[in-house]
């Protein structure tokens, strides 16, 4: 039997190549996530150690929060064996960006830089600031956005908001430090960095000398049980450790897209062996005719499959290797914060990973067929037609469909409508309801197909004439078979349009929420909590005709019940969404608290808090209303008198501004400008901004997504053109017949592109049924007072490329079914 | 040149002269037909006949415009097909050619009637409703017309396939062993059809066949062995056309 599955291999290898080409790039992508992974971890690894392999021993604070005092470092220079010794040191430093204003949401970090051999910053241009108090290096990424250079002069602002003028004399790679590169870095001198930041102690102490181990023994003795003290060699595990537990999430996120892309690879592979052992019927009906028993009949479809499989792991692999080479590359040149330097390489781990999925899920999806291929009776051999497959729909198939449907659609209204909203747990009942739907779908699928092809056929059989109502009957006339097709791109179509829909409703939730609390216009932030906004600026504001609103929010956290809550006030209207009690007569001894904040504190309407103050002790407040966790006030609001009484002078932290009728947004801003100009902390936000960059974020996340979720169209395509190359097969007479009877090559390529046309659009119309109710469901499951949206315009494009994905599936098949010739065809079979 | 005896008044349905049909090359060379000159009389039945590998069924497909010979010509009426696209060829069959074949005549996805109005609808032609009234009754269909294929007995199908030949009224049919996969009743009766539709519409009809019985439908049976015109005979009996035949393969 080996021979035979051996012969048929050979026989079928266009067939086979174009499935294995399934497999091939959802073990390319599998296996290339892993790859991507190993070489960044790796690059993490090496960076770290390279960086470590300078320190000896590390002494580090106890906890977090925590310093290390400057005694301490004076006690670790006197140890024996230390040859040297530096603190590291750590603060804001807010940099001012060209505008005047600080550069960020988050203040700029300062850092020491120490001379000799300690020193493991990574000066990229210039030079480090030596010893130069004057001088100070920026990080690539800062000095590239704010457009300083070398030899500019840079403002940077002290613990005191007191402007200090430096010279840029480098730039530096802030490696793999996350926070370093979110909020940017800025390098001083030791004594500079202190009296900017106006730390005292140190983040860190790196210590040189010989022999670490016993260097961290007496080094931890001398330092004390307050602090944590680490080999170089320690200390660079637990960096590359912590650098790489972002890289763990994204290779997880990775990895969701290729199983989906393996799920649809599996079905694809389904449907193809299905359709070789259809082709090869009367091959196996010989085999049993001269003694082949049905195991092995069976047995050589699964050898063949599992060649299939091997084969095109082996290509997938080499193809996930040369997809992450790409991608390093890619990172490379955008200059992502990923370590892209390490050798790629295939570990043995990936290759069995890829080398297992690949031939688990082709070997699997094989079995099924090949059990059909052992049905055939020997006398098929003998019988000249194959057989049209007739389907009729089973009363077992539709019970099971109705309770997948049931239950899932059950789960799904559950989630959205029953359930808390903004929950995990809603959510995932949500996408429970979701599998258990589709499964159901997958069950129903063959009876849905023939009126689904019907109606979506409609207007391509009154376009194309007779090819088109041909068309759209050949479509239905294998139900099982076209199911599988086109629930193959209905995967795809569903995520994407489910994306699409919870995207497109987030947006719609949070535009509306903002919209309907406080229409602003403008807002002033400023980087640091605790760094307010001074009072005088929202005092001028108010005065100025060309705004019409100045809302102000000033809140501070102290004790509410034992817990630390932001506690704050209002000045200035305002109409939050009050979702249970009232704001009316809002005054002295009552107090409004976000609906998250009552269910932490365990309170609601009518009870009382108590808020801890310095000032005024313990105040006892009466919760008299509930509001949405999207209004900008505070967790717990208390009239202004009340906590003016209890906090005595508090900035502002943040002041809403609403320009006033007539009035021209650039107009309204100057007057921002000017009343903020004097205060380099605090930044000016247009709403427009605001949404600008929420939009921004939403549509790259949807770009991501549907882009990674394009591989699993990509093979539901193949399972296309597979399909409509049997159907070309099986129906070889039938066309020459057509032909014969006047029908052109090009009305017979037409009638297979329509064909797969209308494959495509069922495929696509399920999905975006499935992917807009779940859209629907899961947007509901997540936000608060979701608001439906789903762009038609996207979702058209989706349906729009499913439906020329068919079209494009087509043109091997139908060609190579106008090129057959017509007497050949007739006396085929 | 044996355009002889059975000339009517009309010119010719199909002329072929000097048709050749080479497949293969070199030392694998077949000489299917060999400088074949042959007319058939528009509304005449003719059968083809000859032994197996004689080129009767080439010698149809050439005919038809379904295959291209290797050399000599071909006239449809006043049409040569030598020469001729796919695209023109594929356009002269559906205005001018009708078929019947031995088997997998009909689209398995429609019913009878639109089986039989297929040509018609390829073509954007109306169909003749008088005649379509006549077709189906002279076939005995009316009762089946709304069932598939499958739902068809053998002979029912061959019936329908007749019917689809006749509705757009070919220059002429050609029908390719159409009894071959019917019992003896329902090959009669579709013979029988055969000869009606030439009596009483006029229809031309040339029909391949190995049967002496189906041949003896016919006005005229032409001989062929090894791919040549050997002999043709006139008003055949089932007999003569059998003593024709043994005196070929002898």
């Amino acid at each position: 039997m080996l021979k035979t599955a051996w012969a048929g291999l050979r026989a079928h290898k266009l067939r086979l190549l174009l499935t294995s080409l399934a497999i091939v790039l959802g073990v390319a992508f599998i296996a290339g996530t892993f790859v991507l992974n190993d070489t960044i971890q790796a690059g993490f690894g090496q960076r770290v150690t390279a960086d470590a392999e300078k320190v000896a021993v590390a002494v580090l604070p106890g906890g977090p929060d925590k310093t290390i005092a400057r005694e301490t470092l004076e006690r670790v220079r006197g140890v024996a064996g230390v040859r040297e010794a530096q603190g590291l040191l750590r603060g804001s430093a807010p940099l001012l960006g060209k505008d005047g204003k600080t550069v960020g949401d988050l203040p700029t970090t300062a850092v020491s830089i120490v001379p000799g051999a300690l020193d493991r910053t990574t000066i990229v241009t210039g030079t480090g600031p030596g010893s130069d108090d004057q001088a100070a290096v920026l990080d690539e990424n800062t000095a590239k956005a704010q457009g300083f250079r070398l030899g500019d002069t840079i403002t940077v602002l002290d613990a005191k908001q007191r402007k200090h003028t430096f010279r840029l004399v480098g730039t530096l790679d802030p490696g793999l430090d996350q926070q370093l590169s979110y909020t940017g870095v800025v390098g001083f001198t030791m004594a500079t960095a202190q009296r900017m930041t106006g730390e005292k102690g140190f983040q860190e102490i790196d210590v040189a000398g010989a022999d670490p181990a016993r260097l961290k023994a007496t080094v931890a003795a001398t330092v004390g049980g307050a602090h944590v003290v680490k080999t170089g060699t320690e200390l660079a595990a637990d960096l590359a450790r912590q650098a790489g537990l972002e890289m763990e999430m994204l290779t997880i996120g990775l990895l969701m897209f290729g199983l989906v892309a393996m799920l649809v690879a599996t079905l694809v592979i389904y449907n193809t062996f299905n359709i070789l052992v259809a082709q090869r019927t009367r091959e196996m009906a010989l085999l049993r005719c001269i003694g082949a028993t049905r195991g092995q009949v069976f047995g050589s479809i699964l050898i063949e499959s599992a060649v299939v499989g091997l084969v095109a792991s082996v290509l997938g692999l080499a193809a996930g290797y040369g997809l992450s080479v790409l991608t390093l590359a890619v990172l490379a040149a955008f200059d992502a914060p990923l370590p892209t330097a390490a050798t790629v390489t295939l570990t043995p781990a990936t290759i069995a990973i890829g080398l297992v999925i690949g031939l688990v899920v082709t070997v699997g999806a094989a079995v099924l067929p090949a059990r059909t291929a052992t049905r055939v009776a020997p006398i098929a051999a003998l019988r000249t037609q194959v057989e049209e497959q007739t389907f009729r729909t089973g009363a077992l198939r539709v019970v099971f469909a109705s309770l997948f449907l049931l239950a899932g659609l059950g789960a799904a209204g559950a989630g959205a409508l029953v359930l808390p909203p903004g929950q995990q747990g809603s959510l995932l009942v949500v996408m429970a309801g979701g599998v258990l739907t589709f499964l159901g779908v997958l069950i129903l699928g063959p009876v849905l197909v023939k009126p689904l092809s019907a109606l979506i056929g409609w207007i391509p059989a009154k376009l194309f004439g007779v090819p088109g109502r041909l068309a759209v009957d050949n479509s239905g006339r294998n139900p099982k078979r076209a199911a599988t097709t086109t629930v193959a791109l209905t995967i795809g179509v569903t995520l994407m349009t489910l994306i699409s829909v919870v995207t497109a409703s987030t947006r719609a939730t949070v535009t509306i929420k903002l919209d309907e609390q406080f229409p602003i216009d403008y807002q002033l932030v400023t980087q640091e909590r605790d760094a307010g906004i001074p009072r005088v600026i929202g005092e001028e504001l108010r005065g100025r005709p060309e705004l019409a609103a100045v809302l102000r929010i000033r809140d501070t956290r102290v004790a509410v019940g034992g817990t630390r809550t932001q506690v704050g006030t209002y000045n200035g209207p305002i109409e939050p969404q009050v979702t249970a009690g009232s704001m009316r007569g809002f005054g002295a001894g009552q107090a409004i608290l976000a609906e998250y904040t009552a269910t932490d504190l365990g309170v609601k309407v009518g009870d009382t808090v108590s808020v801890t103050t310095k000032k005024a002790g313990t105040v006892p407040l009466k919760v008299v209303a509930l509001v949405d966790e999207e209004s900008p006030l505070p967790s717990l609001t208390m009239a202004e008198p009340q906590f003016e009484e209890a906090f005595g002078v508090v900035d502002d932290s943040r002041v809403l501004l609403n320009i006033g009728e007539g009035v021209s947004p650039e107009q309204a801003r100057s007057v921002v400008d000017a009343a903020t100009a004097a205060y380099p902390t605090v930044q000016v936000q247009s709403s427009t901004e605001v949404r600008g960059q929420f939009d921004e974020t939403l549509d790259m996340l949807l770009m991501i997504i549907t882009g990674l979720l394009g591989l699993a169209i990509l093979i539901s395509l193949l399972g296309i053109a597979n399909t409509l190359s049997l159907s070309v097969y099986e129906r070889t007479r039938e066309s020459a017949l057509l032909r014969a009877l006047g029908l052109t090559k090009p009305q017979l390529r037409r009638m297979l592109s329509v064909e797969a046309l209308v494959l495509g659009l069922i495929g696509a119309l399920v999905g975006v049924v499935l992917g807009v109710s779940f859209g629907w469901a899961a947007s509901r499951a997540m936000l608060d007072g979701a608001v439906f949206s789903a762009s038609a315009g996207q979702i058209g494009v989706f349906v729009v490329l499913s439906g020329v994905a068919g079209v494009l599936a087509a043109i091997l098949p139908s060609r190579r079914a106008a090129r057959a010739s017509i007497v050949g065809s007739l006396a085929a079979g | 040149m044996t355009l002889t005896e059975t000339w009517r008044q009309a010119p010719p349905a199909v002329l072929a002269k000097a048709l050749t049909k080479v497949y293969g090359h070199g030392d694998a060379q077949v000489h299917a037909l060999r400088e074949v000159d042959v007319a058939f009389a528009t509304g005449a039945f003719t059968a083809i006949m000859g032994p197996s590998g004689s080129g009767k069924s080439t010698l149809m497909h050439c005919l038809a415009g379904l295959d291209t010979a290797t050399s000599g010509t071909v006239h449809i009426g006043d049409v040569e097909l030598t020469g001729l696209g796919d695209k023109q060829l594929t356009l002269l069959r559906r205005e001018r050619i009708g078929f019947i074949f031995q088997a997998f005549n009909l689209l398995p996805t429609l019913t009878a009637e639109q089986n039989i109005r297929l040509p018609l609808e390829i073509a954007a032609r109306q169909a003749d409703q008088v005649l379509f009234d006549r077709v189906i009754d002279t076939v005995g269909l009316r009762d089946r017309l709304a069932h598939r294929p499958a739902e068809l007995s053998g002979g029912q199908q061959q019936r329908v396939a007749v019917a689809r030949a006749l509705i757009s009224k070919p220059q002429v049919i050609f029908a390719d062993e159409p009894t071959g996969n019917l019992d003896s009743r329902s090959g009669a009766e579709v013979l029988s059809f055969l000869r009606t539709s030439v009596r009483e519409l006029g229809q031309t009809i040339v029909m391949v066949t190995h049967d002496p019985m189906a041949a003896s439908y016919a006005d005229r049976v032409v001989f062929l062995r090894d791919g040549a015109l050997v002999t043709d005979i006139t008003s055949p009996s089932p007999q003569s056309v059998l003593d024709t035949l043994m005196k070929l393969e002898a």
